[in-house]
């Protein structure tokens, strides 16, 4: 009799449970499945978005990604972006952390509130107010020639180099303190007396951050690490917003050229438009697979 | 039992909301009308919900309803509402519901959207759309339009080049709106402190202008022309002035085409000089270097002229001319405008035939309709019998009392029809690309062969 009423009861919490995940699943697989799917398949066809056919050869879109200049001149700025930006960018967040992690610190939580707050702001309108703030006649310019170190106005968003200093130092702007709050988490779970015990036996601060946060961080940085190269390669608002891909397509990234082959200029060319989604959503998956496998110390 | 009893509710609840929230595009046309009303009601004041409802509307609006999407509402919006004012004289119970949009981008959007799923539904009646994208959307997307043949529009009476953007394969699709008549404005002011009149900067060739350009930028530190080269429209309108094309037979022609190198070429040298200002975008451009007052001219399609008109201390300073030439000849060119076109959803396209001929199409309510279109929006037709109103002779006190209206609407009709093509867009993006490269130390030639290599890419040659 009572194991019985045990049974039922799993039977009941095992329906329950099936109750709850089959919502979420369907959702999940109508929403997000089924339209990759869609994408899959649309990546395969050529010709005007109301009436698409699939394509001749079959991988043609494909094939045309590789031929395309434009498409592989927005990967290697993508690529460029990624290089400079994220490790800058893992770096401030982990010294920052470490700085603001300090117990005798005095206006801990407003330093940290500061150093998170831009992550507040809508990645829109910081683009916008960076491409203000860099204009010909902007106030960079301003206070570099009222300083003397400048006599005329530079162009920072008409010329290649300058305007993608501008992207990444914007981008270092607005993440820095998102990563950071990862670091600060992850620096709260070590104990103090592993710190104590590196002083005890003589370690100096760089020591103590090297063998001892670092390693202990791992997973941390890690996870930051694939967040970061995830974000960067999907990299939109800044590229459409701040110099909107110029000057001479110079700083434009992969989704900019994928949404003006779908949206943003002329005529939408979707197929060639998931094409190129597809080999994005296969470069992240890849990186991330090398990041874990690199970064997984179990064997 | 009573937690459950509470779940439930607060379950139902939620699902409620969500339904709710997910509703909003199918109310309309599913439910009954009084909750359509409501919601539409509550929506017309709300930025973002409006453009759903009103565009659910169409199946709900009445007999003597129409709906349209247009933007700018300092340009084109005024000219819609001259129209339905026009219109209610002959139709007292006529509506016109004129749904902003934020930019024509969206407009392109939303037909791409109705047009790629096959449901027109969530269409207006009329969309405003711009000249230079309506023959590649109609040629991809042939259902998704409704000509204006036997709406008894007077084709003739309105200036061949506007009408080449909206004819496509012998059919007249679209009713014109505005002119975009290439004006260059000058300010007097600053020309006759280096000496010069308007006279002196009409009808010369590019390299005199660029003399001149040199003089008054050392003299007075301005620029004589200032453009937004994110979207360059200087070799556009430099090319059409000479009568010449981008295009041959469909295909880019840039690299043997003597005459483009040449103007790429004025306007490198002018951009290197300090004469030609090329911002990086658009508010640059109003904003910075027109509103900003560092210009002493500006070289545009008219519907620039507001923008210029925002520096109200400069009133009767500036004046219009035509541009400059490589020959020296007086330059006619025209840039931008849009015209409206009825679309696969508008169930009563009689209505929209007549209302658009009636208005816009040069019927009786045209010069009504025009003459507070250029009152209210500034907005300047290319229907030549309306240009002979009176609003259009009046002198313009900003412009030193020229009555600029009727010399842009002459002015229009000389402007050479060239070939056009569907991929203008793509040329001028890879045009400015070869400027900027070249201004940064390339070479033209080399530049020009790229730029034609990517659009004969885009374009599938």
């Amino acid at each position: 009799m009572e194991k019985k009423k045990s049974m039922s009861l799993l039977a009941k919490q095992r329906a329950a449970g099936w109750g709850f995940l089959v919502l979420a699943s369907v959702m999940i697989i109508v929403m997000s499945f089924y339209p990759m799917v869609q994408a899959l398949m649309t990546s395969f066809k050529t010709g005007s978005s109301a009436n698409l056919k699939w394509a001749e050869p079959i991988i043609f879109n494909y094939q045309r990604m590789f031929q395309d200049k434009m498409f592989m001149r927005s990967v290697g700025n993508t690529f460029l972006y990624l290089i400079i930006q994220v490790p800058i960018m893992l770096i401030l967040a982990i010294l920052l952390a470490q700085l603001l992690n300090n117990k005798d610190l005095k206006f801990r939580g407003l330093f940290r509130t500061c150093v998170f707050l831009p992550c507040a702001v809508s990645l829109v309108s910081y683009a916008l107010i960076f491409r203000t703030i860099f204009a010909t006649q902007g106030l960079i310019n301003i206070i570099l020639t009222n300083l003397g170190i400048i006599s005329e106005n530079i162009n920072w968003l008409g010329q290649t180099g300058t305007a993608r200093l501008v992207i990444i130092i914007a981008l270092i702007w607005r993440w820095t303190g998102y990563n950071m709050v990862f670091y600060l988490a992850g620096l709260q779970n070590i104990e103090y007396s592993v710190y104590e015990a590196a002083k005890i036996d003589g370690a100096n601060g760089w020591k103590t951050f090297w063998h001892i946060t670092v390693p202990l961080l791992r997973p941390v940085i890690i996870m930051t690490f694939i967040m970061s190269i995830n974000g960067t390669l999907q990299l939109f608002d800044e590229s459409v917003n701040l110099t909107n891909g110029g000057p001479a397509n110079t700083t434009i990234t992969m989704s900019h050229y994928i949404y003006n082959n779908s949206f943003g200029v002329g005529v939408a060319n979707f197929g060639y438009a998931s094409a190129m989604s597809f080999f994005v959503f296969i470069l992240v998956a890849v990186l991330a697979a090398i990041n874990l496998k690199v970064g997984d110390t179990r064997d | 039992m009573r937690n459950k009893i509470i779940s439930v509710l607060l379950a139902t609840a939620m699902v409620v909301t969500l339904s709710a929230c997910g509703g909003g595009d199918t109310a309309p046309a599913a439910d009954s009308g009084a909750a359509a009303t409501a919601d539409s009601g509550a929506a017309a004041t709300a930025d973002s919900g409006a453009k759903d409802e009103a565009a659910a509307n169409v199946s709900a609006e009445g007999d003597h309803e129409l709906s349209v999407y247009a933007w700018d509402a300092n340009f084109n919006i005024p000219a819609l509402k001259a129209a339905e004012a026009a219109y209610k004289k002959v139709d007292s119970e006529f509506k016109l519901n004129i749904v902003e949009q934020s930019a024509s981008s969206d407009v392109e959007n939303a037909i791409t959207l109705a047009a790629s799923s096959g449901d027109y539904s969530q269409l207006p009646d009329i969309v405003l759309f711009q000249d230079h994208y309506i023959q590649s959307y109609v040629n991809d997307y042939p259902d998704a339009w409704q000509d204006l043949e036997g709406a008894g529009i007077n084709w003739d009476d309105f200036g061949a080049e506007k009408l080449s953007y909206s004819t496509i394969a012998g059919k007249h699709y679209g009713a014109p709106v505005d002119n975009g008549t290439s004006v260059f404005a000058y300010r007097t002011d600053i020309l006759e402190q280096c000496g010069y009149t308007l006279d002196d900067v009409t009808g010369i060739t590019w390299d005199r202008w660029l003399e001149i350009g040199r003089e008054v930028k050392e003299k007075t530190g301005k620029y004589l022309v200032s453009m937004d080269h994110n979207g360059d429209d200087l070799p556009y309108m430099m090319m059409q002035a000479e009568g010449q094309s981008q295009w041959k037979d469909g295909k880019p022609n840039f690299v043997n085409n003597d005459t483009l190198k040449q103007i790429l070429q004025v306007i490198i040298t002018g951009a290197q000089d300090g004469v030609i200002y090329l911002c990086n975008d658009w508010s640059e451009y109003t904003d910075t270097s027109i509103i900003g007052d560092q210009v002493a001219g500006v070289y545009n399609g008219n519907w620039i002229i507001p923008t210029i008109e925002q520096v109200k201390e400069n009133s009767g300073k500036w004046e219009i001319t035509t541009s400059p030439t490589l020959t020296g000849k007086e330059g006619y060119a025209a840039n931008g405008g849009s015209s409206l076109y009825i679309t696969a959803n508008c169930k009563k396209p009689d209505l929209a035939k007549a209302f658009l001929a009636y208005t816009f199409g040069g019927g009786e309510g045209s010069m009504e309709t025009y003459d507070n279109a250029l009152r209210d929006g500034g907005v300047i037709t290319t229907c030549i019998s309306a240009s002979k109103s009176d609003v259009y002779q009046e002198g313009v006190e900003f412009f030193n009392g020229q009555p600029i209206y009727t010399n842009i609407v002459a002015m229009g009709a000389n402007v050479p029809v060239v070939e056009q093509n569907d991929h203008h867009y793509d040329a001028r993006t890879q045009i400015g690309a070869a400027i900027t490269n070249v201004i940064n130390g390339s070479d033209l030639d080399t530049e020009l062969k790229a730029a034609e290599e990517q659009v004969n890419f885009t374009m599938g040659n």
